[in-house]
């Protein structure tokens, strides 16, 4: 009995310490504080072999389209699945030495291994295809910017001002014509 | 159990609750939110606890909006036939779902203050009449109620401070303020996952279900809409504000609905565009006497009652 006590102390703050360490985060409940906290998707896998757009690109003559389907008519432009990959992957297509490593990282790969978390929060609404259809390429926005890593698309945090800059029709290229800039015709 | 042990039990139970306590989330927070069944409850009480009714006078069918900014082709709007509706109240929790509406305290259920969009005023389903001189716009501070160039009174959650002028400018009472943070109390249930939940301390009201509208705008301008954008930039001028195009290739949101249009048994509620000529609601309209609330009936509101025929 000397030690029931200090036991049953023990056991009661070990749970509470683990809730307090472990338990779910509280909501942000003010405007844009979702974005900075939010934790990756759980499923989210960490590459084995890094994917590099570059070598996905012109050189072999792929369009954002082919893997990114929804980008030129879908409101999100979509991740591609394994199944996606294996299309062209299913064959030998170097002879280089990382080629090997690559098809054992794509066997033991999930069927969906990039699980893309929406960044943009939910009174915010974007459609690709809309933006597609006016005539916006793909890389009029998602370009590497400072600070951000050359490979990485779709990672940049993108402010409102962006948007407006473009809907205003000062964007530096002088690309577009001015589109809608009233709230509700992207917030709701 | 000695005095000793009594104490300490007193001890590990205060230091206990302080942890759990200060622990991120309180334990609301845990639970998946409230029924279905507690939203029907909601409902059914509010029905139960019945307000006044307004004062209907006729008013002209609603045409093309007179103030900036508005578009030539688009203005939408519902009218509802007191003829055929006869109060179910099946509006209201097809609303709460479609928009997320979130339950309230009891406190406040007591004095008749639930989120609601819609709640029946002596039998009759009232909301937000999309004014297109909507006095709540003029009196906000910040600019989150604004006007849509195709006639909604939209309402910008994350703009809004909470003056409550709007509210009070309004004389059908149809905004609803959030006095509490139905999230951490666990009275909201997203069901539709396109529409926000709305932080305390923010005013809602009727958006006439904008997210439809906007999801199908943008997938028609995306698809079937590609050749009129595309043909619209080399030539004139030819946009509106709203970024539709006047011509052939223009959405003018044909076989869209609102929440409560689709869940009423009577078809009383008709949705549409006043400014599309073939639409059911223009249609319809025609050949009834419309009619809205005494107090908004200048202000040339987009939703309207009918009663009669002409």
């Amino acid at each position: 009995m000397k030690y029931f006590w200090s036991g049953v102390i023990v056991l009661l703050f070990g749970f509470l310490l683990a809730d307090f360490l472990l338990g779910e985060p509280r909501v942000a409940t003010r405007a844009g504080m979702e974005l900075g906290s939010a934790p990756l998707a759980k499923n989210s896998v960490v590459p084995l072999v890094a994917f590099v757009h570059s070598l996905h690109g012109d050189s072999i003559g792929l369009t954002c389209v082919n893997c990114h389907s929804g980008a030129k008519t879908e409101a999100r432009a979509f991740m591609p699945t394994k199944a996606d990959c294996m299309d062209c992957h299913r064959l030998p297509l170097t002879e280089k030495p990382g080629i090997e490593a690559l098809d054992s990282a794509m066997k033991t790969a999930p069927e969906e291994p990039w699980v893309h978390k929406n960044v943009l929060p939910p009174h915010v609404v974007f459609h690709h295809g809309v933006h597609a259809a006016a005539g916006v390429d793909c890389y009029d926005c998602h370009t590497a910017r400072p600070g951000v890593e050359q490979d990485v698309y779709g990672g940049e945090s993108f402010r409102m001002q962006d948007c407006l800059d473009c809907h205003r029709g000062v964007n530096p290229q002088g690309k577009f014509k001015p589109a809608a800039t009233y709230c509700g015709a992207c917030h709701r | 159990m000695d005095r000793r042990e009594f104490l300490k039990l007193c001890m590990t139970m205060a230091a206990g609750f302080t942890l759990f306590g200060c622990r991120s989330g309180g334990l609301t927070d845990k639970l998946s939110g409230p029924a279905l069944k507690d939203f029907e409850d909601e409902v059914r009480r509010a029905m139960a606890q019945m307000k006044p009714g307004f004062r209907l006078v006729k008013v002209p069918m609603p045409g093309e909006m007179k103030f900036s900014p508005a578009d030539r082709e688009n203005r939408f709007g519902m009218a509802i036939d007191l003829d055929a509706c006869d109060g179910c109240g099946k509006c209201i929790l097809a609303c709460n779902q479609e928009n997320n509406v979130p339950l309230v305290s009891e406190s406040l259920a007591k004095q008749g203050r639930f989120m609601h969009w819609i709640e029946l005023r002596d039998g009759i389903p009232t909301m937000c009449f999309h004014c297109s001189d909507a006095p709540c716009e003029k009196v906000c501070p910040t600019g989150a109620a604004n006007h849509t160039p195709d006639g909604l009174s939209a309402m910008m959650y994350k703009r809004c401070a909470g003056s409550r002028f709007c509210g009070a400018n309004c004389s059908v009472q149809a905004r609803k303020f959030n006095y509490e943070d139905a999230r951490s109390l666990g009275h909201a249930k997203q069901f539709n996952p396109q529409v926000p939940l709305r932080d305390k301390g923010v005013m809602e009201k009727c958006s006439l279900c904008i997210q439809r509208l906007q999801n199908d705008r943008m997938n028609f301008k995306a698809n079937a809409g590609l050749a009129g954008v595309v043909g619209a930039k080399s030539g004139p001028a030819g946009g509106t504000m709203g970024g539709t195009m006047v011509g052939k290739n223009s959405w003018r949101g044909k076989g869209l609905q609102t929440a409560c249009a689709m869940a009423c048994p009577k078809h009383a509620i008709i949705f549409g565009n006043w400014l599309d000529e073939s639409s059911d609601l223009v249609k319809e309209a025609k050949v009834r006497n419309l009619y809205a609330p005494e107090g908004i009936a200048k202000l040339d509101p987009s939703v309207v009652y009918m009663r009669g025929r002409r």
